[in-house]
């Protein structure tokens, strides 16, 4: 068991991946009950925006303590740019529609922009790589963070304090909040929701691109498809910890990947469970997970009863 | 002088079914003026098309001279009319004090707020009580009065409550209508809507009886209160 | 109005990806008919994925056939027959592979397949060609029980299609032939071994496992990883604590990249080996210089240092293909030069036979010939007679040849 605790770092690291992504699937859900299925697709969109910041606005050579910061504010942009569109053009003209077609919506969106990066992305048919931190690995114990972690590391507790502040403290974070609880009485408070809604898609998408950001100096590579899988994921987080609650979004994303690294690495040590163990696996027992929480409590981890909504 | 709230004629739809069919009355400044009716007059919807949440068909409402016709509900607060809802609907997940401070949320002067919560709290002091408490927790009066206090937080120029009395025991009700009668005093303009036939009518300068999307039957508090007819269908006497 | 404009969004989306998704298929959508200008038109299909995480290597095999089939025609290779070259997108999916096989089937003018990269598409397409007696020369496929039936490994030996044909040598010589490699030449003991579960990779691992531990070798832990993920954190961790000496790899370079860069990272300073899967420059691309080190075995000998492939290299290059010919570009050059060959062996005066097909595929079982990997040939399974393999080493940010042998069980 001595690499437990290099094991619980692992799952930690992931989750916190998931926990940026899913931050933008809770924030819509819980404003306008929409699954934004593209949001995955956001976030890899993202990865691409920072990529192209290093490939072409950058002098070769940049060392990356210079380019990173740049790099994030492009996959920002991008990401934002984005998803405001998407929102401004894709969903609201869908607000009163009935449910399922800003889904199916979302999921042409999805489809389209993973084309669109396919297509004409410089060399986005195959996976491109992502430039490296050029420092560690770091040793504590028998615990090794790796450079590309660092970031990931640092990126998501502060990511997910400025974005509590932000909620509970500021103006447009109350009026978001009201929004979620009760989107008239917002109006009748003078909160302009429609301007809340873009601030969510928004923030959510600038999340998005960070973690984005982070996975690419994690894996050392981008493409077209990795929002996928991992949306799927981040979505399963933010059901998991309660969707439409923020900090449950990152619980949720913790949650998960340190089930999915435990999975992996212990599963196939129990008698009888040799043939489900394994990396492959681990992603059906993260939904295991999913499944039983939701049978003990089915508003999630840190979710609320809806009932209170009346 | 032109009146505070003037409303011409006004059409409201769900779809094709027409909840309110051409009403017209006026608010002049410092009045209270009510909309009594039995559930489904059109009350409520009247409310809801005022601060802008419904679109209406047909007529025309305008606020201090102003037309309000497409003006999002969000800038009508801005002009200075506040609206308190049926079903209290106060943000339950939010302490008494946040809901306070969102019905300021058009507001910058973060003395003249503080000034304005702590008001409240004297109009209410249950609510300065429990400041960090969870609205959601509270009972149904004291909903209400966070209700009544978030829609003051604005400082309307009119004030519209919507069934303030819905639900709560007769000393609950009591009390929210002796802060009525204060608010009154101070020289607040009032649009409310009530079930309380006989509670609204005492307080109320001017009267308007709904039926069925329209008004039948306008007067002074006074009059009304001891019209037969009204006394008949409101009031509960043979 | 909301409603028309809900409509209108969704079905301009909907539009728009499937436009873009077309793109990638709609390279050459000719070729029917099979007379041009009285010279009879025989059109090579090919199928392997041209997009995807795989495209290297598909677009290798593309442009490969397309050499072989204007050499051909430049040379009047068969006289009287102008040859055509029809590539479709597979995607590296099984469906998509027999939604291609199906329109092959369909055009008359094609008398020949060459593809697909994958083992797992190859099974969804070789009922489809046998069915309608088309050849089908797969230049990548490695699984044995393609030509061997399922049973292979208990020595009960079945040809299940008879129209199907192969010039890579199968996973059952090259999983054991790393083995040998690692543990006599390399002096490696204690191995992990990781797979992606598909038909090509959980083959060679398996393969590779007997030999090793035949050899006297140890398996310390065995792990299977999900291709469409990058985080192998908790997998290497694993392989770490383990203490494996080397880790074999059984699947392709779309994982094996990312998985040999997080292995060095997490400090396990040990080589990763695979199959000719990660047999690529995409692979050094993805591992970047953690893939220092790392091995694959390839089929054949070095393209590069045959005699025999030299033309190949030099015509390709002056052909100027955007895309590099990789893994499999001399296989694929051979596997559509069979084919050329066999339609040379029925056609009389510039004229196919009726059942032109059928004959082509009968005469396949006896092409020979010396191509661009050395002597082409069949078996009597449709296996390529020629077993000869080659460890590749990352050296200095490319794959260069350590050991070229011949597989003896």
């Amino acid at each position: 068991m001595h690499e437990l605790p290099q094991q619980l770092v692992n799952g930690l690291l992931l989750g916190s991946m998931y926990g940026l992504i899913a931050v933008g699937y809770t924030m819509v859900y819980g404003i306008i009950q929409l699954i934004n299925f593209a949001h995955g697709e956001i976030f890899m969109t993202g990865g691409f925006g920072a990529l192209a910041v290093y490939l072409w606005l950058l002098p070769e050579g940049t060392t990356m303590w210079l380019a990173l910061p740049l790099m994030i504010v492009g996959g920002i942009v991008v990401s934002v740019t984005i998803a405001v569109a998407a929102e401004r053009f894709a969903y609201r003209p869908l607000r009163t529609a009935p449910r399922l077609a800003p889904l199916i919506t979302a999921i042409g969106l999805s489809l389209a922009l993973q084309q669109a990066v396919w297509a004409w992305f410089p060399g986005g048919k195959n996976s491109r790589t992502f430039p490296e931190i050029e420092a560690g690995p770091y040793h504590l114990g028998s615990v090794t963070i790796q450079s590309g972690d660092i970031f990931l590391l640092a990126a998501a507790p502060i990511c997910m304090a400025v974005l509590a502040y932000f909620v509970r403290k500021t103006r447009t974070g109350r009026g978001m909040q009201a929004t979620a609880q009760d989107p008239d009485t917002a109006k009748l408070m003078g909160i302009n929701t429609d301007r809340i809604i873009v601030i969510a898609f928004a923030l959510g998408a600038a999340f998005a691109a960070i973690g984005a950001v982070a996975y690419g100096l994690k894996y050392g590579q981008v493409n077209f498809r990795m929002g996928f899988i991992i949306g799927l994921k981040a979505f399963t987080a933010a059901v998991l910890g309660g969707i439409g609650n923020i900090y449950g979004a990152m619980i949720g994303g913790l949650v998960l990947g340190v089930a999915e690294a435990m999975a992996t690495a212990y599963m196939s040590d129990i008698p009888g469970m040799s043939q489900l163990g394994g990396q492959a696996w681990a992603d059906v027992w993260a939904f295991v997970l999913l499944i039983v929480v939701l049978l003990v409590r089915p508003q999630g981890l840190l979710g609320e009863r809806v009932a209170d909504r009346a | 002088m032109t009146a505070l709230l003037e409303v011409e004629d006004l059409r409201v739809a769900y779809g094709k079914i027409e909840a309110v069919k051409g009403i017209s009355f006026k608010v002049e400044a410092g009045q209270v003026v009510t909309l009594i009716g039995t559930n489904g007059a059109g009350k409520t919807t009247t409310l809801r098309t005022l601060s802008g949440l419904l679109k209406p068909i047909g007529g025309q409402v305008k606020f201090e001279g102003k037309p309000l016709g497409s003006v999002p509900a969000h800038k009508i607060v801005a002009m200075g009319l506040a609206h308190s809802p049926e079903g209290r609907h106060i943000f339950p997940r939010m302490t008494i004090e946040e809901n306070l401070l969102l019905g300021a949320y058009l507001r910058s002067d973060s003395d003249g707020i503080t000034k304005d919560v702590e008001r409240a709290y004297e109009l209410f002091p249950i609510l300065g009580e429990r400041k960090k408490q969870a609205a959601g927790t509270l009972s149904g009066g004291e909903q209400q009065m966070l209700a009544m206090g978030r829609a003051l937080m604005s400082r309307p120029k009119l004030l519209m409550l919507d069934e303030p009395s819905m639900g709560l025991s007769p000393i609950m009700m009591q009390k929210i209508m002796a802060t009525i009668q204060e608010l009154k005093s101070q020289g607040t303009t009032i649009l409310l809507v009530e079930q309380n036939a006989q509670a609204a009518l005492s307080l109320a300068d001017t009267g308007h009886v709904m039926e069925t999307g329209r008004v039948v039957l306008s007067g002074t508090g006074a009059d009304l209160l001891h019209d037969e007819s009204v006394r008949k269908a409101y009031l509960g006497e043979d | 109005m909301r409603n028309r404009s809900l409509i209108a969004i969704t079905a301009a989306l909907a539009a728009g990806a499937l436009t873009l998704t077309a793109c990638g298929s709609r390279d050459d959508g000719k070729g029917k008919g099979s007379s041009d200008g009285g010279s009879t038109v025989v059109t090579i299909g090919v199928d392997a994925p041209l997009t995807g995480e795989l495209s290297a290597l598909g677009l290798g095999i593309k442009n490969s056939v397309d050499l072989a089939a204007k050499q051909a025609n430049k040379n009047k290779e068969v006289p009287g027959v102008t040859f055509k070259v029809k590539p479709l997108d597979d995607q590296a999916q099984p469906s998509s592979g027999q939604q291609n096989a199906t329109q092959l089937v369909a055009d008359k003018s094609v008398l020949g397949v060459v593809g697909p990269l994958n083992s797992s598409v190859a099974q969804s397409m070789q009922k489809v060609f046998d069915t309608a007696k088309l050849v089908e020369v797969s230049p990548a496929n490695t699984n044995p029980a393609l030509t061997q039936g399922e049973k292979w490994d208990s020595g009960t030996k079945e040809r299940p299609f008879k129209s199907y044909f192969r010039t890579a040598t199968t996973d059952a010589i090259q999983g054991p032939f790393a083995a040998q490699y690692l543990y006599n030449d390399a002096k490696k003991k204690k191995v992990f071994v990781i797979d992606d579960k598909k038909t090509y990779g959980a083959g060679l691992a398996g393969t590779f496992t007997k030999e090793f531990t035949k050899l006297g070798g140890k398996v310390v832990g065995t792990d299977h990883v999900n291709p469409d993920t990058k985080d192998f954190g908790a997998v290497v961790t694993k392989v770490k604590a383990a203490k494996a000496d080397v880790v074999y790899y059984g699947g392709e370079f779309p994982v094996a990249g990312p998985l040999s860069a997080q292995l060095k990272k997490s400090g396990a300073k040990i080589p990763l080996v695979g199959g000719d899967g990660i047999y690529s420059a995409e692979f050094i691309k993805l591992a970047g210089k953690n893939g220092e080190g790392d091995f694959a075995t390839s089929v054949g000998a070095p393209v590069e240092q045959l005699p025999s492939a030299k033309s190949f290299v030099d015509n390709y290059k002056a052909a100027g293909y955007k895309e590099a010919y990789e893994a499999y570009g001399g296989y694929s050059y051979d596997s559509a030069w069979a084919i050329i060959q066999a339609v040379k062996a029925v056609v009389k005066d510039g004229k196919l036979p009726s059942d032109a097909r059928a004959k082509v595929t009968e005469a396949m079982q006896s092409v020979s010939f010396d191509g661009v990997t050395g002597k082409v040939s069949f078996d009597e399974y449709g296996d390529a007679t020629n077993k000869q393999l080659t460890v590749y080493k990352v050296t200095g940010g490319a794959w260069k040849p350590s050991k070229s042998g011949t597989f003896e069980g």
